[in-house]
C-alpha cells in the first residue's frame, strides 16, 4: 500500500501528523490525523483542592484558559453542591460572551478567513492575517486589533487578571464589577455588534459573492451527515456557558436534550490501534467506524454543530443570521422536521453568526439590572462529593468531571475537551478532501495540502490541550512512499 | 501583571519568560524570568545600577504575543527549544530574526498567526513594537507531560540563560 504522510514539523518530532493511505490503484483508502497529546494532567490534578481547579486549568494552554477556568468553576460549584448567585452567573457569562466574541474575531481573520479571503489556492505564505489586509484594506487590520484588544481588557476587567482570569470560584465569582465598568462593557458590546455585522458582511461579500466559493462551500468533498451536538437554553436557542446538551441526528430529529452531568450515559469513546487519541461517538448509536449516516455514532461539535442541533439564536440580530444561513443553504428540512446544514466549509459562516450573538450577548447581560450587584458568590457550605462542568468552548463542548474525598481533596478528574469531540469528523473530512483530490494518475501537487488544510481547520481544533506548539500557519510535509516504504516525493510548505 | 522592578521612568525593555509552566521543561522560559527578576532586585539592593526592565510570564503566541510587545523599544524572549542534534540544557542566544522560525514554539500559535507575520501585521498597522527582538532559549526536552520539575540539565542551564538575558540588558542599556 502506497502511503502518503503530511507532518507538521512540530517541536514533538514523530507526532502530530495526517497520513493517507492509498490503495494499490492510487485511490486514498483511509486517512488517519493524529495530533500530540499531553500526558498526565488527571494525575497532576489528583491530590491538589478542588478550588485551585479553575485557575490551574487554564493554565493547560494559552488558547482557552477562559473556557477551562468557566467549565472548572461550574464543576467546583457542583461537586459543593452550591448554585453562584444571579450577579455571580451573569458575570461569568459575560466574560464568556466577551471570550467568544475575541476568540471567534481571531479565528476568522487570522486562520479560517484567509482560505476564502485569500483564496484556498494562494501561496502558503500569502494564506494568513496579512493576505487578508492585503485583499480587504488596511482598515480591517486595525479591527481586528481594536476587536481583540477590546475584548482582551474586558475579560481581564472581570477576569481580574490579563491572560489566564482568576475570578470565577466555587460559588461564584471573586469581584463584582462597578457601575462605570458596565457602562464601558455595554460601549463595548455596541462597538461589538457593528464588528460583527461587518464580518458578516465581509463573508457575504467575498464568499457568498464568488460562485466558485461558493460551489466549494456547497461540494461534496467538504459534506459529511454526522449527529451533531451543542448547548442551548430552555427555549433551545444555543447557549455558551449553561443549558442542557442537544443532540440532533443526521436526518434532522432531535435524538434528545440531556443535563451535562449525564454526559457518560451519551458519549463513549472508540479506541483505535494506530493512535493513543479516542475518538468520542454517541453511545445509543454505536461506533460504526469513521463513516457517515445516522447508524453511525460519529457526532460534530462546532459552531456549525450549535446552530444545527438549537431551533436559533436567542438575540435578534444574531437569529436573523440564522435564518439566512439556513435559507441560504438548507432551504428544505430533513425527514426529521428540521433544517441542517452539513456543509463543513459553512462551520466559518456559523461562527460569525455566533461572534454576533455573543456581542448581542454581550450588550444584554451589561444591561441586566443585577449584572452590578455586589452578591457575587454563595460561599459553599456542603460536604464536597463530586461534580460536572460544562461550558461550549469555540470550538466543541468542553466538560470537566471532578471527583474529591470528604476534605475537596481531588481523587480523580476527567476533561472531555472541545477539539477531542471532533476527532473523528476531522479524521473524515480530511479523507474526503484527499479523496476529491488524489485520483489515479493525478500528481499530487501543492493544492492537496492546502485543501487537506482547510478540511481540519474549519473544526478551528485547538491543539493547545493536546499540545503547545504546533505552529498557527500549518508547516505542512508530504512524504510519497511507494509500495515498499520509500519516499518518492516530498512536498512541503511554511517549512 | 507585569512586576516593575525599577521605579524609575517607565521602562521601556521587556523581558517575557515564555512557556507552561505546568508542562515540566516547557516552564523553562518562566524559571529564568524569575531569575533575572531575582538578580536584578540583588544588583539594586546593593547598590549597584541594573538597568529599568519589565518582567512578564506568558504562555501566549502569535498575536497575542505581538500585542504585549506594543509600547516597548527593547524586547528578550526566553523560551524553551529543541534544536535538533543539540545537548540537553544548551544556552543560545540570537536575534528572533536570526532564529530558526520553528525551533521555538511559542513563537507560534496553534490558533492564530505565528509571531512573524503578527509583528509584521503590527508594523504595517503602524504598532508601535521593538524594532530588534532577542531570543535566548535553552534545549529542552519532556514538554508533553504535566509537571512542574525541570529536566536536572534544564534545572541547571537556568542561571547561565538568566546571565545571558542580563548580559543583553546590560548591551542595550549601554
Amino acid at each position: 500500500m502506497e502511503r502518503i504522510t503530511i507532518d507538521p514539523v512540530t517541536r514533538l518530532e514523530g507526532h502530530g501528523k495526517i497520513e493517507i493511505f492509498l490503495d494499490p490503484d492510487g485511490e486514498v483508502a483511509n486517512a488517519y490525523f493524529q495530533i500530540p497529546e499531553l500526558r498526565g494532567f488527571e494525575r497532576f490534578c489528583v491530590g491538589r483542592p478542588v478550588e485551585e481547579m479553575p485557575t490551574l486549568t487554564n493554565r493547560i494552554c494559552g488558547v482557552c484558559p477562559e473556557a477551562h477556568h468557566m467549565a472548572a468553576a461550574k464543576a467546583a460549584d457542583a461537586v459543593y453542591h452550591v448554585d453562584p448567585p444571579p450577579a455571580g452567573k451573569l458575570l461569568r457569562e459575560l466574560l464568556y460572551s466577551a471570550f467568544f466574541f475575541t476568540d471567534h474575531t481571531t479565528h476568522f481573520y487570522a486562520l479560517g478567513g484567509p482560505d476564502f479571503v485569500v483564496g484556498p489556492d494562494a501561496p502558503a505564505a500569502e494564506r494568513n492575517i496579512l493576505g487578508v489586509i492585503g485583499k480587504v484594506g488596511m482598515e480591517v487590520g486595525g479591527k481586528v486589533i481594536e476587536a481583540r484588544k477590546r475584548g482582551h481588557e474586558v475579560i481581564e476587567m472581570i477576569g481580574g487578571r490579563k491572560i489566564h482570569p482568576a475570578s470565577a470560584v466555587p460559588g461564584g465569582m471573586t469581584q463584582g464589577i462597578t457601575e462605570e465598568q458596565r457602562a464601558e462593557i455595554e460601549k463595548f458590546g455596541r462597538w461589538a455588534i457593528e464588528f460583527g455585522q461587518f464580518s458578516l458582511g465581509i463573508f457575504d461579500k467575498i464568499v457568498l459573492g464568488n460562485e466558485a466559493y461558493k460551489e466549494m462551500v456547497l461540494s461534496d468533498g467538504y459534506t459529511h451527515r454526522t449527529y451533531y451536538m451543542g448547548m442551548v437554553d430552555p427555549n433551545n436557542k444555543v447557549n455558551f456557558y449553561d443549558g442542557q446538551i442537544s443532540i440532533m441526528s443526521p436526518d434532522g430529529e432531535r435524538v434528545g436534550t440531556y443535563a451535562p452531568a449525564d454526559y457518560r450515559d451519551w458519549i463513549a469513546e472508540r479506541v483505535e490501534p494506530w493512535t493513543y487519541l479516542k475518538f468520542p461517538y454517541l453511545k445509543k448509536v454505536g461506533w460504526k467506524g469513521f463513516v457517515d449516516g445516522a447508524d453511525s455514532g460519529v457526532y460534530c461539535a462546532t459552531p456549525l454543530s450549535r446552530l444545527n442541533t438549537a431551533d436559533g439564536m436567542a438575540t435578534p440580530l444574531a437569529q436573523a443570521a440564522y435564518e439566512r444561513f439556513f435559507d441560504t443553504l438548507a432551504p428544505k428540512p430533513e425527514a426529521g422536521g428540521k433544517r441542517l446544514v452539513h456543509h463543513r466549509l459553512a462551520t466559518h459562516w456559523a461562527r460569525l453568526i455566533e461572534l454576533l450573538y455573543a456581542a448581542e450577548r454581550v450588550v444584554e447581560l451589561a444591561k441586566d439590572p443585577d449584572i452590578a450587584s455586589p452578591n457575587v458568590r454563595t460561599v459553599p457550605t456542603e460536604k464536597p462529593t463530586e461534580g460536572v462542568g460544562t461550558v461550549e468552548a469555540p470550538r466543541g463542548t468542553l466538560t470537566h468531571h471532578y471527583w474529591t474525598d470528604e476534605r475537596g481533596i481531588l481523587t480523580a478528574v476527567n476533561l472531555v475537551v472541545g477539539t477531542t469531540n471532533n476527532y473523528a469528523p476531522m479524521a473524515m473530512s480530511i479523507k474526503k478532501a484527499a479523496q476529491s483530490l488524489i485520483h489515479k494518475g493525478t500528481v499530487v501537487h501543492q493544492g492537496l495540502l492546502n485543501r487537506v488544510e482547510m478540511a481540519f481547520r474549519l473544526y478551528d481544533p485547538c491543539f493547545g490541550c493536546a499540545t503547545h506548539s504546533l505552529p498557527g500557519e500549518m508547516p505542512l510535509r508530504v512524504a510519497i512512499r511507494n509500495s515498499d516504504g520509500e519516499v518518492v516525493d516530498v512536498l512541503s510548505q511554511n517549512c | 501583571m507585569a512586576d516593575r522592578v525599577s521605579a524609575d521612568p517607565p521602562p521601556r525593555t521587556i523581558v517575557i519568560g515564555l512557556g507552561n509552566p505546568l508542562l515540566g521543561d516547557d516552564g523553562v522560559g518562566w524559571r529564568v524570568a524569575d531569575e533575572v527578576e531575582g538578580r536584578l532586585l540583588a544588583t539594586r539592593q546593593t547598590g549597584g545600577n541594573a538597568p529599568g526592565v519589565e518582567i512578564e510570564r506568558l504562555g501566549v503566541g502569535g498575536l497575542r504575543l505581538m500585542e504585549c510587545l506594543t509600547g516597548y523599544e527593547v524586547a528578550i524572549l526566553v523560551d524553551a527549544a529543541e534544536f535538533p542534534g543539540r545537548p540537553l540544557g544548551e544556552v543560545r542566544s540570537c536575534a528572533l530574526d536570526d532564529l530558526d522560525c520553528h525551533a521555538a514554539g511559542h513563537l507560534d500559535s496553534a490558533h492564530d498567526a505565528s509571531l512573524r507575520t503578527a509583528l509584521a501585521m503590527g508594523r504595517r498597522l503602524g504598532a508601535d513594537l521593538p524594532e530588534r527582538i532577542d531570543t535566548v532559549t535553552v534545549q529542552a526536552h519532556r514538554t508533553d507531560e504535566f509537571s512542574e520539575e525541570l529536566s536536572p540539565a534544564v534545572l541547571a542551564a537556568v542561571p547561565a540563560a538568566a546571565a545571558a538575558v542580563v548580559e543583553l540588558l546590560r548591551a542595550e542599556a549601554s
